[in-house]
């Protein structure tokens, strides 16, 4: 047996084996496949060996990062989802792969990452807070920055700006999509009957952050909620293929609340206050050095030699 | 097209029937137009013939221009402009005619699905070879695009347009993609539709819908346009039952409404046949 498949995803939270749509793809597809993998859940994409997440590290092929990809490596290598599907399957997982990819993650994006109040808020915060210093401060604006510029070149549309036109019409496609795809599941367990396939993981990845990430602009939340069946489905293969997380839920949903409260970082806050008196004193004492107020003198020096006096005056 | 106008303009449709000189504008057919504006523009003229809505053809150079939304093809009905399958489709139904009233909801689901399937990887193959081959792009897509101007214009609007495609390749993830693997897909993609259609005359068994106008359109257009290799085509050619499903919506819906209606108009709408 080959060494373990190594896979690089986005950390969890919320009660999600991960945060992202696409690693949580990956991981879903890889539990149903039984797939061995040795997961790194890491929340700095430049440790992962193609500098973005998710990643799959094979020995002999390289590594991969699209989900269509990692899913094919991992069929190579017999870990196979879809083997009872019929051909007339297959078609249809493909169809419906596309209509989450033009229909439901333009929407997504949009809400993540682009809506001020939940990339603030949420999205941001979440990444700020959980990629190491310093790359916190440029990473989440730089996929900000990426998504937007995806969502114009996918719209056709270069002076697109965020707004209520753009998001009525991002929303108007998901929700559709939602309540197809609702439709098409019926009262089934998976998409195609009691096992589940690769479809099964991409409408997982993409609907259980939905599910379990609580948005203060939660449209397409409200739509799911209304959706008994996709909601029912989503809660199934996290109880089912994910028991630790799903248990580990609702302790962090308690410390999530407290996080959500007025008195939210009582110790960061506390630490960020002395960290911003040590700035300014340092700040006003810099400044009173270099204009000349503070000066510091090297007395022994002086009475030795006199031209250090000159030296420091350059300085200044 | 906006939610609201659409709103708006289906509120209108209703009222109104369909008129006698509705007209559809594309890019001139000899010189002008590339191969997946003509594929869409083959889709609404098939799926307005499914509904049994008579529109004049009408070439202009300047079409992309005059389109609401920047894309061809669009129609002009009454005092309303339309621009893409997806919004013409719902215009018509506010009008009254609908190919897929007869679906259940699972049907319906998969209908639009599939459609996406074409959007997503067929379209998007073809912008690719188009725009992204580079033999392709300097010998058929850029003198083809700019022909209508004169220099320095059209060197100028060809490459932004290559550079504005290009720039979606990536953000779509297929930038990194060989011409092999785009191959590829569109194998992928017509063996799942010819999975779908299997034995059937359309596929939604008697009836044929907006899928089959869609899928009719790219198919059709790609078997019968010459590029620099034949090899797009050939991946289509290996799966019988599409190219007698392409034969089968040109005899139906083109060869006899044109035997029974005046020719003059029928001549302008659809390029070479397939036979």
């Amino acid at each position: 047996m080959a060494a373990p498949l190594q896979l690089y995803c986005w950390r969890g939270d919320h009660g999600l084996p991960s945060v992202d749509a696409d690693c949580l793809t990956v991981l879903a597809y890889a539990k149903f496949a039984g797939a061995p993998l040795k997961v790194h859940k890491i929340t700095n994409p430049w440790r992962s060996p193609t500098g973005i997440l998710p990643a799959l590290k094979t020995r002999e092929e390289g590594s991969f990062s699209q989900p269509s990809k990692i899913i094919i490596q991992l069929r190579k290598q017999k870990y196979n989802a879809d083997y009872d599907l019929s051909a007339k399957e297959c078609a249809d997982t493909l169809a419906f792969v596309s209509l989450l990819e033009e229909k439901l993650l333009p929407a997504l994006i949009y809400t993540h990452w682009v809506d001020a109040k939940n990339y603030v808020d949420v999205t941001r915060r979440w990444y700020a807070e959980n990629i190491p210093f310093p790359l916190n401060f440029l990473l989440p604006n730089r996929i900000h920055g990426r998504q937007l510029e995806r969502l114009r070149l996918v719209r056709g549309d270069p002076t697109l700006e965020p707004g209520e036109q753009l998001e009525k019409e991002l929303y108007h496609d998901a929700l559709e999509c939602m309540t197809l795809l609702s439709q098409r599941l019926g009262s089934q367990k998976f998409f195609f009957g009691d096992s589940p396939s690769s479809l099964d993981a991409y409408v997982f990845g993409h609907l259980a952050p939905l599910l379990k990430i609580k948005l203060p602009n939660g449209k397409l939340q409200q739509h799911l909620n209304s959706l008994d069946n996709l909601r029912q489905f989503c809660t199934n293969i996290l109880v089912l293929y994910f028991p630790s997380e799903s248990r580990e839920a609702p302790a962090k949903k308690v410390s999530n609340h407290a996080d959500g409260g007025d008195f939210d970082n009582e110790p960061h806050k506390r630490r960020n206050q002395i960290l911003s008196v040590l700035f300014a004193v340092g700040a006003m004492l810099g400044y009173a050095f270099l204009s000349g107020i503070i000066t510091i003198k090297h007395t022994p020096a002086r009475l030795e030699e006199p031209h250090v006096d000159e030296e420091e005056e350059e300085e200044d | 097209m906006s939610l609201a106008a659409e709103a708006f303009v289906s509120q209108m449709a209703a009222a109104e029937p369909w008129p006698e000189n509705a007209t559809l504008y594309q890019p001139l057919r000899e010189d002008q137009i590339l191969l997946s504006d003509c594929a869409s523009s083959l889709a609404v003229q098939a799926y307005l013939r499914m509904c049994g809505l008579p529109v004049r053809v009408c070439c202009r150079a300047n079409a992309e221009y005059m389109s609401p939304s920047g894309k061809v093809p669009f129609i002009h009905v009454g005092n309303q402009v339309v621009s893409e399958l997806g919004p013409i489709v719902q215009f018509t139904k506010a009008k009254g005619h609908s190919l897929s009233d007869g679906l259940d909801d699972v049907q319906r689901a998969e209908m639009k699905a599939y459609m996406e399937l074409v959007n997503n990887m067929l379209l998007t193959a073809e912008l690719y070879i188009q725009w992204c081959d580079d033999t392709t792009s300097s010998e058929i897509t850029r003198p083809r695009y700019s022909s209508p101007y004169s220099w320095p214009l059209n060197h100028i609007l060809a490459y932004q347009k290559q550079w504005e495609v290009r720039r979606k390749m990536n953000a779509i993830g297929w930038a990194g993609k060989t011409l092999e693997q785009v191959y590829e897909d569109v194998s992928q993609c017509c063996q799942a539709l010819s999975q779908r259609l299997g034995t059937q005359p359309y596929f939604f068994n008697k009836q044929p819908t907006e899928l089959d106008a869609l899928v009719f359109g790219h198919l059709f257009t790609i078997l019968t346009t010459r590029l620099t290799s034949d090899e797009l085509s050939e991946k289509i050619k290996s799966y019988s039952n599409l190219l007698s499903f392409c034969r089968r919506i040109e005899q139906t819906y083109f060869e006899e409404q044109d035997r029974d209606g005046q020719s003059g108009t029928s001549q302008l709408s659809k390029g070479p046949s397939l036979i």
